[in-house]
């Protein structure tokens, strides 16, 4: 469903994303792991077509990114990390105006845009105003905003992150049940950032991590923890040996 | 271009339930009542003189257009200078600062649909104003007899240059995510585009700027005021109009490069 050769973002000197590939099957739930800086931003805006990669490329659900980015695009549903709101719309208004720039056809889009209300949990708040809603409503509006027109590739940036414990809970169980079946029947692929590890417990079923741009483990979940050891320190010892690499060749 | 007039109708709610349309929309009334009613009284004045002086030549060449409709359009485009950077400083500038921006650029939409979307909602809001401004003459119609074609040339002139305004709006939103960056430097470039013709003539009274090189003449070329000045009497040159175009196409070109240059970076 994503299939990511080479990919590698260059600002200058620095290397955000250096020759990560990797390829995700139809329905997998991806965790995209590392620490902050390590490029997991980066990579997602390449894979939504926001930033252009500096080599490589990859293939959404068939589309190259370069060659149909519109169809690449349009495969897409895409949580960033702060989410993308008009706070003076309504919650159902916004909803009805993304499905029509994600190519809804206009005769179902009420139906997407109640579907999506549904599954969010907005029923109460739909004809609400944006910007008075509370921070956790306003996610799952940025949750709807990325389910509304059912994309196969689901991209979520960080979706917990400044929420308190309950609403945490609420958003994550929300992220389980959406990497169910969809509309079409085919479950959704999720690649989910954050460097919230228990979430990645509860929710994924692969892990992936990144440092320093690089990719440094790509694993089963269940592969990992089998032994007893936690995510915890598997990430840890990852990050860290990286990071010492270079300043042991230095010594030497 | 499906996405042209939702991304267009959606700018243009926005607009409506902040207050700065109803504030442009207020101010620009209030502004044209009143240099219509200053043109008006000056009018009145100046034909009274006339017949005081028996000035009969002069009084038979008196008449509403050039003496009440000429200037006070030529007023109103002063005041589009200033309002229009109101209107058009969130267009792009909102999206970036709201993280909005984000979306639409991960969406299955052309940056022209967008450019355009953005900038057919600015150009709706101008031709309201144009239309309010429009109420004016019309009035006068009902008391006098102005030549129509004139007055429609005139109307035709603010028009346009209320859209070149918008699209020079457009692209000073596009390059900062400051609304009120983005005001300050639209009303900077019109400033200078409206004063370049002035600019000229201060050339073409010393001798010394520019003469002989046809400096003078380039400058006058690109400032909006020449071509407005002609069709507000009532010519209609498609030099004008081809201006017009080409300032409107330029800047939208430039607003969606920088647009665009998000991806650059």
């Amino acid at each position: 469903m994503i299939e990511a050769q080479g990919l590698t973002k260059r600002y200058g000197d620095l290397v955000a994303v250096d020759d990560v590939s990797f390829s995700i099957s139809p329905g997998e739930v991806v965790g995209f792991l590392g620490p902050n800086g390590a490029g997991k931003t980066t990579t997602m805006r390449i894979l939504t077509g926001f930033l252009p990669p500096t080599d490589g490329t990859a293939l959404i659900a068939g589309h190259d990114i370069f060659r149909e980015p519109l169809a690449a695009r349009a495969a897409i549903g895409y949580l960033p990390e702060s989410p993308p709101l008009y706070p003076e719309m309504d919650v159902r208004g916004y909803l009805a105006y993304v499905a029509c720039l994600k190519n809804v056809p206009r005769r179902q889009r009420r139906e997407a845009v109640a579907r999506a209300i549904e599954r969010c949990g907005l029923r109460d708040v739909h004809r609400r105003v944006i910007g008075a809603l509370s921070k956790g409503f306003r996610q799952r509006v940025g949750l709807a905003q990325a389910i509304v027109h059912d994309p196969p590739v689901l991209i979520l940036d960080e979706p917990t992150v400044g929420l308190d414990p309950i609403q945490i809970r609420e958003i994550r169980s929300l992220i389980a049940e959406l990497a169910g079946p969809r509309q079409a029947e085919s479950p959704h692929t999720v690649i989910l950032s954050t460097h919230i590890l228990p979430e990645v417990e509860a929710i994924c079923r692969r892990v992936m991590l990144i440092h320093q741009g690089r990719k440094v483990l790509d694993a089963p979940l269940a592969d990992l923890i089998r032994d007893g050891r936690s995510l915890e320190e598997i990430f840890a010892r990852h990050t860290a040996r990286e990071a010492e690499a270079p300043a042991a060749e230095a010594a030497s | 271009m499906r996405h042209t007039w939702p991304v267009a109708s959606r700018e243009l709610r926005s607009l409506f339930v902040s207050p700065v349309a109803y504030a442009v929309l207020t101010l620009f009334a209030v502004l044209a009542g009143f240099f219509f009613l200053s043109a008006i009284l000056q009018f009145n004045e100046y034909s009274f003189r006339l017949q005081q002086f028996q000035l009969f030549d002069r009084l038979r060449e008196l008449n509403l257009n050039d003496h009440v409709i000429a200037p006070f359009f030529d007023v109103m485009s002063v005041v589009l200078l200033f309002l229009i950077p109101g209107i058009t400083m969130g267009l792009f500038a909102a999206e970036k600062a709201n993280g909005t921006q984000e979306l639409l650029l991960t969406s299955p939409l052309t940056l022209w649909e967008l450019v355009i979307g953005k900038f057919l909602a600015a150009a709706l809001f101008v031709t309201l104003l144009v239309a309010l401004v429009a109420l004016f003459p019309g009035l006068l119609f009902v008391y006098g007899d102005p030549e129509l074609g004139k007055t429609g040339a005139g109307l035709l002139g603010l028009l346009l240059v209320g859209l070149a305004y918008a699209a020079i709006g457009a692209f000073a939103s596009s390059v900062t995510q400051s609304q009120l960056v983005a005001f300050f430097l639209a009303f900077v470039l019109l400033l200078v585009l409206w004063m370049l013709s002035f600019l000229a003539d201060l050339g073409a009274a010393g001798g010394s700027f520019g003469a002989g090189t046809g400096i003078g003449d380039f400058l006058r070329w690109l400032s909006t005021s020449e071509h407005f000045g002609n069709l507000v009497r009532g010519l209609v040159d498609t030099a004008d109009l081809a201006y017009f175009a080409v300032v409107v196409g330029t800047f939208l070109l430039l607003a969606k490069a920088a647009v665009e240059s998000v991806r650059w970076r």
